[in-house]
Parts: structure tokens; sequence; C-alpha cells
């Protein structure tokens, strides 16, 4: 609603939308307003809370980033090649420091050539099922989260996530 | 002595055999240039610095016997007669399970400035900082060559051509 007002509005374009958002940025905005769309349509929700919806994730998205830039940690969905279904999946991940771990120390491997990643993955001992899960980019970056399984939805689409189920499944 | 030359072909026979193979595409020419690589570092007077050094010298070295040999004309004459290159990516024995053995045959395809950096980023887990050094060129490039590589795998699984 919000953002047809602005739209039908005589006059000057408001100053921001004139901002240029970088590649990385924009292309993230675009997958998850899909995702936002087709999640949408299945459940009939009203516009004020889709734009409540987008304003939540862009805040965790900003968070996660700053977090990521101060430690060098990951940003959760933003690497090329890895889709995010972002709403309700910022839970289950958590960025943590990357230990380069070996092909030959993970429990489960998967190498998209294609898509420009790989992933090792290793399940954790301790109290509660999580999975340690390492992301090496085809730029050079390596990304680490754990993820808490108990928190992760049976039929997620984030592919960090299903990397995990599958880590779990794979003994 | 004896001891430092069995170690070392323990620790790296297996991971220099793949990088061979991933070049020759048969077995037994894969061996004889991991062979000629250990012959090579017996022989080499420089010292070797560190086991970083010694790796990143042994698989540049097995690397340039592999493209010496697929040079020759000798090797451009004849055809190894109990493998076929579509058995390539079953025979290169990895470490780890490969779910897509139709992505690595498209790799073992590409040419050789694609498929070394593209066969280390992937298959034997190297950083960009590694493969450099090992290929002695710049980090730009291999970032290049990662690209453009993708781009030329896709192009070997969708239209069967590189």
């Amino acid at each position: 609603m919000g953002i047809q007002e602005v739209q039908g509005q005589q006059g000057g374009t408001p100053a921001y939308q004139k901002k240029e958002k970088t590649g990385r940025t924009k292309g993230f905005q675009e997958s998850f307003l899909q995702n936002l769309k087709n999640r949408d349509q299945a459940k009939h929700v009203g516009t004020s809370e889709e734009t409540e919806a987008k304003r939540g994730v862009r805040d965790t998205q900003t968070g996660v980033n700053k977090k990521a830039d101060k430690v060098g940690m990951g940003r959760i969905g933003a690497a090329s090649g890895i889709r995010v279904n972002a709403a309700a999946t910022q839970e289950a991940l958590q960025a943590v420091e990357v230990r380069h771990m070996s092909y030959e120390e993970s429990d489960h491997v998967r190498i998209a050539v294609t898509e420009g990643y790989t992933l090792k993955g290793k399940r954790e001992e301790g109290e509660g099922a999580r999975v340690y899960v390492e992301a090496k980019y085809e730029d050079g970056r390596v990304e680490a989260y754990q993820v808490e399984m108990a928190k992760v939805p049976e039929r997620t689409e984030h592919i960090i996530e299903q990397f995990a189920l599958e880590t779990m499944q794979d003994e | 002595m004896e001891q430092k030359w069995s170690y070392l072909v323990d620790e790296y026979r297996a991971m220099l055999y793949r990088i061979a193979f991933s070049n020759m595409k048969n077995r037994a020419d894969a061996e004889d240039a991991v062979q000629e690589a250990f012959l090579r570092y017996m022989r080499e007077e420089k010292p070797i610095q560190n086991k970083e050094h010694e790796k990143a010298w042994l698989i540049r070295t097995t690397i340039h016997i592999c493209l010496d040999i697929l040079k020759s004309g000798w090797y451009q004459r004849t055809v190894p007669w109990n493998e076929s290159f579509e058995n390539a990516a079953k025979n290169i024995y990895l470490p780890y399970q490969v779910r897509d053995d139709e992505t690595l045959e498209a790799v073992l395809r590409l040419p050789v400035h694609y498929r070394n950096p593209i066969y280390l980023f992937y298959y034997e887990d190297y950083s960009i900082h590694e493969i450099a050094g090992i290929l002695n060129e710049k980090e730009g490039t291999i970032k290049t060559r990662l690209r453009r590589g993708r781009e030329e795998v896709k192009k070997i699984l969708t239209e069967g051509r590189p």
C-alpha cells in the first residue's frame, strides 16, 4: 500500500529511488522478493503484512552482514549460487568461525561446480543435534555456519539447511 | 633417508595420482607421471623449505610432467587400449563420495588451463591462494579461470561440447 502511494505521488521522484544498489544486494533483494511473492500467494496475506515481513528480513540481513563484516563470518544467503528462502530460516543458522575442515574430516560433501560453491558438513557432538557447515565460494570466500537441527523445518528450501539435513541422514 | 621417501610417498601418492589422472585420464600414464615426480623430487638439489612448499612443488611437477607427456608426439599417435575416456571419473578414486559423476566427467573434458584450477579448487579443496602458488599464476587469473571454467562445464553438460 505504502509503495503504491509513493509511486502515485505527483512531482519529483523521491531521492532514495535513485540510489544504485550493488549487484549482490540487488540479487538478494530479487531472490527475496520472489520468495516472498510465492509465499504470499500461498497464504493469501495482505499487502501490509508483506511490507512488515520485508522490513523484518531486511533488518535481519543487515544485522548478519554487520556482524560478518566485523569478524569475517558468513553473510547468509548472499553468495552466488545459494538461494535463500530467507523468512523463517535465520534462527536455525548461526554464522561461526571457519575451521578449515578437510573433505576427509567431513561427514558429507557437496561439490556444486556449476553453481560455484562447495559445502562440507560435520555432525556435532554434544547436546542437541547440530551440524557444522562450511561453504567455499568461487570468489574465494569461506563461510561457516552452525545449524540447529531442531529449528530446521522439515521441508526447508534453504540450501544450507537442506545440506545439514542430508548430513544428518548420511550416516 | 628411506623413511623420508616412504613418508613422502604415503603422504602424497593418492593425491598426486588423482591430479595426474585428471590430466592423463588413464591409470598407467597417471602412475608413470607420479613416479616421475617423486624421482625428480629425489634428484632436486635445491632444498625444499617446508611441507607446504614440498606439496606445491610435487603438484606443480606432476602437472608439468603430465602436460609434457600429453604434448609428446608418441602420446598423440597412440590411444590407451583398455580404458575409455567416459569411465575416467569412475577411476579417479576420490577420498569422499561424489554423487555427480557427470559433472566430474565434464570437468575432465575442459581445456587444461581451466581443468587444473577447477579440479584443484573443487575436488582437492585448495584455496585460490594455494592454486595460484601451485600453478605460478596470479590469484586474479585463477578466479577468472574458475568463473570461465564453470561456464564451460555448464556448456558441456547442456550442449555436450566444451
